[in-house]
């Protein structure tokens, strides 16, 4: 891209990062230190298109919430992925929903909680019992020490896990990419980083400049992952298009449901179709285990 | 001479003018982070010192009742309907009151084209107004509201702005220029409100007057990009002529609850549209991020793309609430926004003079104030001076209690 405004990020860098080369962490430090939000994400931008072009994938999900089971509904046809969300207080609280979910489904993939919110229920042995109950997969781990072998244990007994995900913000959020980048080498199969947070943090919610600095971060520092995924439900259709302009070729969480009456930010189909073509990009469905289903 | 990124960014970065299709290739051909990076040199070349304005002012819609019926407004009633209203000249005051005590400097005074309130009404407005709080700024009346006055007075626009200005009027909002092209007034109608050069005679003279005032453009309806474009371009031709604009602020039809209805420009979209303004707009110092209909992060992004300001800490707005759009700032949020993005946060007054720290660091203030919008929900009070006006709708004389006009009026 011909950018004429001086770019704070030194030409080296910026070639390494083009080249698809590791950066150091105390170049991915620096670069978290920059105001020039612009520069970094032009320059994830490139990285982007390298990778994917303008193809810009979706997927539609019916999202069931834990703490809301009496009110849950059959998923429509349109849903691409059954998502179980929050946090269940319990080994058994957990069996239920996904029994729940797997009745409602209509056959379709399951994935559900945070990897380590459901290890702490019931270790291996409860792994197992809710993949016995119908939970494909986990529907992201978090980085950590202990996340390696965590994935190792629930693929063990056949729970999938292909994200990398944040419940909440993180408290030094360079040190949370470069984590995850090391969980991505240690871990093979872990195709998307979800690098926002899915809790936001209500007094002090992170700003847009914080996103798109983490987003077009999380593109540049993990050059070994595939996707970078924005949740178009959570964070609603204008952050989640200006996302896909800094780095992120991938929303999350697309409402299944063809309904406006929940207002214009959980948006239909048709408005995300229209949002990733306004940004000059090309949309595509894909399913829950990131096959387009256009090819 | 063939168009490209780098003739026209080594233009830019010299502070060389843009041609109407030099700035139409641009809007639709750069990558919108390059508009993005341009238009941030463009803000720094004009504001080192990394500032970022903000002004605690109050947006009272004095009334909703509303000739006009532009398609895209969802704020409007119409004559006698039953949900109209006039705010009384005490209301008024309080909710002045109120937005001092806030720390705010300011009302932004706009209503519907309200046939029954005579020009002595607004001058009696102002001067009360004027009389106890002296130091209050008011910031009052759009073009086609000044257009209106006049229409309903019989008298010409310069007279109007002169007597508006001797009761009280401190400076002009540019609001009601939506898309300054008569194609697209005339499909959103709104050209019998204002065409486009009466919308800009307006601000010709107010700017004769003395006063400053801000321009405007909302855009997402029926206009196409080069309209869009030409809407700038006037503005600038105007700027060339007066120097009156203080600012510029642009901000996406909000479809809901709207006779056109349809859908809400996207965020990309916003962000695109405000850098090609702080491009072409070479002659205005100013630009706002509309943090209120594109939400507090793509408003935030703005000072990324070509603001220096992030307009009104809002206290009440009515317009665009009607209209869907939802979010809302106090002043801590506002000036975090601000610091979070390498700035230094500042008052100011709607002339742009910078008054200092935020309010909520010299003294306490409630977070996040409910204070009432317009009109509460079923209050359908009539202030009280009101019969010291002529009406001119049978509904409003209804009301009023006063006698059908004279034949030879
Ligand atoms: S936008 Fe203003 S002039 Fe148009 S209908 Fe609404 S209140 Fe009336």
């Amino acid at each position: 891209m011909s950018v004429d405004a001086e770019s704070p990020i030194p030409e080296a860098v910026a070639a390494q990062v083009r080249a698809g080369q590791r950066l150091s962490a105390d170049v991915v430090a620096h670069l978290a230190t920059l105001s020039d939000i612009l520069a970094l994400g032009a320059l994830a931008d490139d990285c982007r298109r390298a990778r994917h072009g303008a193809r810009t994938t979706f997927v539609r999900v019916h999202a069931f919430d834990v703490d809301t089971m009496d009110r849950w509904q059959p998923a429509p046809a349109a849903a691409r992925e059954m998502r179980l969300t929050g946090q269940p207080s319990s080994l058994d609280h957990a069996l239920q929903a996904v029994r729940a979910a797997r009745a409602l489904s209509g056959g379709r993939v399951v994935r559900g909680f945070a990897l380590e919110d459901l290890a702490v229920l019931g270790g291996r042995d409860g792994l197992r019992a809710l993949v016995a109950a119908g939970l494909h997969d986990a529907a992201y781990v978090s980085p950590g020490p202990a996340a390696a072998a965590l994935v190792a244990e629930g693929r063990h007994v056949g729970l999938g896990v292909r994200v990398i995900g944040a419940t909440r913000v993180a408290a030094d959020r360079t040190a949370w990419l470069l984590d995850a980048r090391a969980l991505a080498d240690a871990v093979s199969g872990l195709v998307a980083v979800a690098p926002l947070p899915r809790v936001p943090d209500r007094l002090t919610p992170t700003t847009g400049f914080d996103d798109v600095r983490t987003v077009a971060l999380a593109r540049i520092a993990l050059e070994h992952v595939p996707t970078i995924q924005v949740d178009w439900g959570r964070y609603g259709p204008k952050l989640a298009q200006v996302a896909l302009t800094v780095g992120a070729d991938d929303l999350d969480g697309v409402e299944a449901a063809d309904d406006t009456s929940k207002g214009p930010r959980r948006a239909p189909l048709e408005d995300v179709r229209r949002n990733i073509a306004a940004a000059a990009l090309v949309p595509v469905e894909r399913d829950a285990r990131f096959e387009r289903l256009d090819a | 001479m063939t168009l490209t990124l780098d003739v026209l960014g080594t233009r830019i970065l010299a502070g060389g003018r843009l041609s109407g299709p030099e700035a139409l290739w641009l809007y639709r051909e750069a990558p919108t982070l390059w508009l993005g990076r341009m238009a941030d040199a463009v803000r720094r070349r004009k504001h080192p010192e990394g500032v970022v304005t903000y002004i605690i002012d109050r947006n009272v819609n004095y009334t909703n009742v509303c000739t006009a019926r532009c398609n895209f407004c969802a704020f409007y009633r119409t004559v006698g309907h039953r949900e109209g209203y006039v705010l009384g000249f005490d209301e008024i005051h309080r909710k002045i009151d109120e937005t001092i005590a806030l720390g705010g400097n300011q009302l932004l005074l706009q209503g519907g084209h309200n046939p029954d309130l005579p020009i002595d009404w607004y001058e009696d407005l102002f001067r009360g107004v004027k009389a106890k709080f002296p130091d209050f700024k008011l910031h009052a009346l759009s073009p086609p509201e000044i257009l209106h006055i006049s229409r309903t007075a019989k008298l010409p626009v310069p007279e109007v702005v002169g007597r508006l200005v001797g009761a009280g009027l401190d400076s002009v909002p540019g609001g009601g220029a939506e898309i300054l092209v008569d194609r697209v007034r005339k499909l959103l109608n709104c050209y019998g409100k204002a065409s486009s050069d009466e919308w800009l005679d307006v601000m010709r003279e107010v700017h004769r007057a003395g006063l400053r005032t801000t321009a405007t453009m909302m855009y997402g309806t029926v206009e196409t990009d080069d309209e869009r474009l030409e809407h700038m371009l006037r503005l600038r031709a105007l700027q060339d002529e007066t120097g009156g604009f203080t600012a510029f602020i642009t901000w996406s039809y909000q479809p809901e609850h709207t006779e056109r209805g349809g859908e809400e420009a996207t965020g990309v979209d916003y962000l695109r549209t405000l850098a090609i303004a702080r491009l072409v707009l070479d002659n205005f110092d100013n630009l706002q991020a509309s943090w209120v209909t594109q939400g507090g992060k793509v408003g935030q992004l703005s000072l990324a793309f070509g603001a220096n300001d992030m307009g009104s800490v809002m206290i009440e707005e009515n317009v665009v609430r009607a209209a869907g759009a939802a979010y809302c700032m106090d002043e801590f949020e506002v000036v975090r926004n601000i610091e979070n993005a390498g700035f230094a946060a500042s008052r100011r007054t709607m002339h742009y003079e910078q008054l200092g720290t935020p309010v909520f660091r010299q003294r306490d203030v409630p977070r996040m104030v409910e204070l009432a919008t317009a009109r509460e929900d079923g209050d359908d009070s009539v202030p009280a001076e009101l019969v010291n006006y002529q009406a001119r709708s049978a509904a409003g004389k209804r009301q009023r209690g006063q006698a059908p006009p004279s034949p030879v009026a």
